[in-house]
């Protein structure tokens, strides 16, 4: 029964996997037939291909009731449609299935409601499926669901072609009353101006009649006599059809690489529609020109050229005085050659149009979007973020209003939608001031801190990392522009003060050192993030040299020890370079201090407490590292009971962590001792201790690459001969003295 | 307080020293200038006021023309806020009338075959000030928006009907925001519109693109429907309000749905022992707080529970509705009397400027 409808183009059998093994019989490629078996033995296993495969070779007449093998089969077919969708074929052997009523009618309507396309439906299998209609043994209902089927994947059919080839044939369903207004519906969307030519009008004033009529109407108003009444509802209704969300789900999943329209013409106000245009604010607007000139003001009687007119950089300078602005600023963001202006116009307006809008596709996206749709536009919305993100780098500058955005959004973020560009977003915020700071940025970043993962919390620490920069640059060229002792931009509108300024980075920079400390706890001292923490470390440790910022806070305990006691080298290594910078600028900026009674460096009063803890850092390295001491200084940092490390039973435990024995440098002693002793069968490391042997030691370790190290050791032995005039009592000099007294 | 949030002043631009510096004080206005200007900025407070005047009945009719009136009131409108309008002149109107209706026709020959064949069937827009409809001095005057057209298979003398009609209103808008907004700004934040979808989705986009604004779908949330049952029953004694119907959402599977119908004379008794013992104490100020709205909402919700053994409280109220307007929770509401459309306006532009991204 089956074979008796066949149409051309359409292929002999629906069933792909008989010609292929007919195929591949003949070929004589052994590898190539292995392969094949191989692929063909899981398609065989794979149920789906089975169940496809057995409903198009099931015989006419099977019967359905206590037929477990078609349940089984059925549901399969159904659980791959609602989960990803049917493929091509599978749409075809289905509908073929469906319609040639080969197992009766009851299965009909159940296959119909599960035919859910993932990409397209073959327009030959639409075909044979309305010339099954034609036979008639087809329930009214089930009838009716299969236009309303149609009807619903009309633009996802591949080719309308042979479909309005058969145009008239779909127009002699027209007579069947239940049919017609699906029907008239049908033909309306495959309606062309000759097709009118063929028939005769349906009968009847129903209002989907006479919007077909209308239709025809325009087309050929000579052949349509009937008068249209003027006020016409929307013709159609929406059959609310099972298939739509679904088929909106599987769209979502499968990345929708079908054109997004599912809606059916003229009844546009469903879901899918609005959900598109939903989307629609993260598209960058049109570069246009003001159409609106009359509104302007007609002093500017100048010439102006549209910025869309320029095509070159060139062009720009030219004209850099008779420019124009778009109508929508949000379409500079899509020109290179746009951002190139906005970087030196001066327009406070044009800011704002441009921030508006922009706020305003940032909220209505990620903010305002009720049904949690993100995930869906992930794309859209990467793309929308990578180009922000490429502009606000452009112009070295955050946008005010991705800022307040941000704020906002990071109590609702999830840590893991679009990081890079959220952090890279953070990254350009411009100074908080200190007391708001905690609400707007710690408060919710320390709890997607604590609850992420350690590419979360590295990532954290590098975007930190970046806005500590940005603000020190930030300072840095304003305190060129101002004088010292003013507060900054006092004449701006922006009413931040230097010791505002240095309020907020010093929130930050202790900040940081809380999370670092839970951070490193929290992921077992994890070397990668105890890279990105000193990263920030030592941008904290340069604030001075580089940008001017007389600024002092050490690392916490909790970093400094981890740093200190890692079993990498490259850390200690890193740790000793920032104790060397440290060592380097807080002398100059003592006497700097001292000698000048400015007010600004008032603001920047350096606490006795500092120096004491850069001490007993200083103190415990250098006797850890160097002088195989561990020195623990009563009351401060951290206490280990004696007791507690002779109960360890580790043979002279204060020496395990000097130069030779800490367990990220005694490869490095090994190597030295074989080289020194090549012979020699028994290792003694602690004959690198006399003194000669240590010298070379530390040379052999400077040469592998341990700048810091060697910073770290030269600088602190080169301070002996410091002049005496900085030894203030318990400031840094007395004890660094000390330490060096115990190195000689 | 609501939204605080700053824009760049225009006042500084002319004090500006250096070049670089007023390009990158334009970027970052963000936070800097609210904290100046208020105390607790509204980044992350911005929430609706606690407080408001109690609805008293504006001689509406006075200010604003019955033709004007006639238009607004009883037909439900549909909301959205729109962020401030760049070089919009009240002056222009005409003008824009002209650029709207040639855009509109534009916009169907793109869309529609139909059209194509039918090119005297255009689109007539009349855009109009409606004077008066306003709360403070700082507001700008409304705007009515009116599109006339001929049905497509209308003969030539047949009227044109008017198709769609919208309003763009600013009642009472928080004025540290609207001054803090350069001149060329306009505020009109709240947009109502009435007509085929297909139209107002033209006019948005003409609005767009002529003045570089934007428009967001403006739900009425939860507390302001509140405040709607609470201020429209504070109204009862001078208007009727004739019933006080409140849907409410459950969250249970299936969804619930409960009409709450309110007898007006006990909703009244309710509402005047809730604001008793404030009356006492300040008699002058006819302030109405947000205690006693969720003293009022409690009220009704335990009178309601003592019948039905059901809590409201774990619902959304989606809808209210009296004698003097309804409002849904999806952004439609419609009043049917205009006396106290000034209140109403008031509470929806202020939920309107709470959604301006900056």
């Amino acid at each position: 029964m089956a074979a008796n409808f066949n149409l051309p183009g359409q292929s002999d059998s629906d069933s792909p996997s008989l010609n292929d093994q007919s195929l591949f019989s003949r070929s004589g490629n052994r590898s190539l037939r292995v392969a094949e078996k191989e692929r063909r033995k899981n398609e065989a296993e794979d149920p789906f291909v089975l169940a496809l495969k057995y409903f198009s070779e099931v015989e006419a007449g099977t019967p359905v009731y206590g037929n477990d093998e078609v349940e089984r089969n059925l549901v399969v077919v159904e659980k791959a449609a609602y989960s990803r969708g049917l493929s091509p074929e599978a749409v075809s052997v289905m509908l073929e299935f469906a319609m040639s009523l080969r197992m009766g009618t009851t299965l009909c309507a159940r296959v119909l409601k599960c035919l859910i396309p993932a990409t397209v439906v073959p327009q030959e299998a639409v075909v044979r499926a309305v010339v099954w209609l034609g036979v008639g043994k087809i329930p009214t209902s089930t009838q009716v669901l299969f236009i309303k089927w149609v009807l619903t994947m009309f633009d996802m059919i591949d080719a309308k072609d042979q479909l309005r080839a058969i145009y008239g044939f779909i127009f002699s369903f027209v007579t069947d009353e239940n049919l017609c207004p699906f029907i008239c519906h049908l033909l309306y969307l495959l309606t062309r101006k000759e097709s009118v030519y063929l028939l005769l009008s349906p009968q009847g004033r129903q209002p989907f009649v006479m919007h077909l009529l209308s239709l025809y109407k325009v087309f050929c108003p000579e052949l349509v006599t009937l008068s249209i009444p003027s006020r016409m509802r929307s013709g159609f209704r929406n059959h609310n059809s099972p298939w739509k969300s679904a088929l909106i789900g599987i769209q979502k999943r499968n990345g929708s690489q079908v054109a997004p329209s599912i809606s059916l013409a003229l009844t546009v106000k469903d879901k899918g529609s609005s959900r598109k245009r939903k989307h629609g604010h993260l598209q960058l607007p049109a570069l246009s020109s003001v159409v609106n000139k009359e509104a302007a003001e007609p002093s500017s009687l100048r010439k102006v050229v549209p910025l869309m007119q320029l095509h070159s950089f060139t062009q720009l300078l030219e004209n850099m005085h008779q420019i124009e602005l778009p109508a929508q600023m949000g379409s500079l963001l899509g020109s290179s050659l746009a951002l190139q202006y906005l970087d030196c116009v001066q327009d406070e307006s044009a800011f704002l149009r441009l921030n508006f809008w922009l706020g305003y596709a940032l909220h209505e996206e990620f903010l305002f979007c009720g049904d949690g749709g993100t995930s869906q536009t992930s794309e859209e919305a990467l793309q929308f973020l990578n180009r922000l993100l490429s502009t606000q780098h452009f112009l070295q500058e955050g946008f005010s209003s991705s800022e307040v955005f941000l704020y906002k959004f990071l109590s609702v973020w999830d840590g893991s939608l679009l990081r890079p560009q959220i952090l890279g977003l953070l990254s350009n915020i411009p100074v908080v001031p200190s007391s708001r700071i905690g609400q707007l940025l710690f408060e919710p970043l320390m709890q997607l801190f604590l609850t992420s993962s350690i590419f979360f919390k590295c990532g954290l620490m590098e975007c930190l990392n970046n806005v500590l920069l940005k603000w020190l640059n930030w300072h840095s060229v304003y305190a060129l522009e101002d004088d010292w002792d003013i507060s900054l931009n006092s004449h701006t509108s922006i009413n931040m003060t230097l010791s505002g300024f240095k309020d907020s980075v010093m929130e930050l920079v202790h900040f940081v050192g809380r999370l670092a400390s839970l951070g490193l706890q929290l992921e077992g001292c994890h070397s990668l993030l105890l890279s990105f923490i000193l990263d920030f470390y030592e941008t904290v440790c340069d604030t001075f040299l580089k940008y001017g910022l007389p600024l002092i806070v050490m690392p916490p305990p909790g970093v400094f020890y981890p740093a200190l006691l890692a079993t990498d080298p490259v850390s200690v290594d890193r740790l000793a370079y920032i104790m060397y910078r440290w060592g380097f600028f807080i002398p100059m900026l003592q006497s700097a201090v001292n000698l000048s009674g400015c007010t600004y460096w008032q603001a920047f009063h350096i606490s006795r407490q500092t120096f004491r803890e850069f001490n007993q850092y200083l103190l415990f390295m250098v006797s850890c590292l160097l002088n195989s001491k561990m020195m623990f200084q009563p009351g401060v940092g951290v206490q280990l009971n004696e007791e507690l490390l002779l109960k360890s039973n580790v043979p002279q435990y204060w020496t395990r962590f000097s130069l030779i024995h800490h367990p990220a440098f005694m490869s490095y002693a090994v190597d030295f001792h074989q080289k020194c002793w090549p012979g020699k069968k028994d290792m003694d490391l602690n004959s690198i201790k006399n003194s000669k042997m240590w010298g070379w030691y530390l040379d052999y370790l400077f040469t592998q690459g341990y700048d810091g190290l060697k910073h770290f050791v030269q600088g602190n032995i080169s301070w002996k001969s410091a002049p005496a005039d900085i030894q203030q009592s318990d400031s840094l000099s007395a004890s660094t003295v000390e330490v060096h007294a115990q190195l000689s | 307080m609501i939204s605080s949030v700053r824009t760049p002043t225009n006042s500084d631009v002319v004090q500006r020293r250096s070049k670089s510096k007023s390009y990158r004080l334009s970027y970052r206005s963000g936070l800097g200038a609210a904290s100046r200007l208020c105390p607790t900025p509204a980044l992350t407070a911005r929430r609706l006021n606690t407080s408001r005047k109690a609805p008293k009945s504006h001689n509406i009719t006075e200010k604003v023309s019955p033709e004007h009136l006639g238009l607004l009131v009883k037909t439900e409108w549909q909301l959205s806020y729109v962020t401030p309008l760049y070089r919009f002149r009240h002056t222009q109107l005409k003008s824009y009338s002209r650029q709207l209706s040639a855009f509109i026709a534009a916009e169907k020959q793109q869309g529609l075959a139909i059209e194509v064949e039918r090119p005297q069937s255009s689109f007539r827009v009349s855009f109009s000030v409606v004077q008066g409809m306003v709360g403070a001095d700082d507001d700008a005057e409304s705007v009515l928006m009116q599109i006339h057209s001929r049905p497509l298979f209308a003969r030539q003398d047949e009227p044109q009907q008017l198709v769609w009609k919208g309003w763009l209103t600013c009642v009472n808008g928080n004025p540290e925001y609207l001054r803090s907004l350069p001149k060329d700004f306009t505020c009109l934040p709240l947009l109502g519109s009435s007509g085929p979808e297909a139209l107002t989705t033209v006019v948005k986009l003409w609005f767009q693109q002529t003045f570089d604004c934007c428009f967001g779908h403006l739900e009425i949330s939860h507390t302001s429907l509140q405040w709607l049952v609470a201020l429209w029953t504070n109204c009862h004694t001078e208007c009727g309000i004739q019933h006080l119907k409140m849907n409410w959402t459950l969250p249970v599977a299936p969804p619930l749905q409960v009409t709450y119908t309110v007898d007006p004379q006990d909703a009244w008794v309710l509402w005047s022992s809730v604001r008793k013992d404030k009356l006492e104490v300040e008699d002058e100020e006819d302030n109405v707080d947000i205690d006693e709205v969720v003293r009022f909402i409690r009220g009704l919700k335990s009178h309601f529970y003592r019948h039905f053994q059901l809590d409201l409280s774990a619902g959304c109220l989606t809808q209210v509705s009296t004698a003097l307007g309804s409002a849904k929770h999806s952004g439609r509401i419609k009043i049917s009397n205009s006396r106290y459309m000034i209140t109403t306006l008031m509470l929806l532009t202020e939920c309107a400027l709470l959604k301006m991204p900056i």
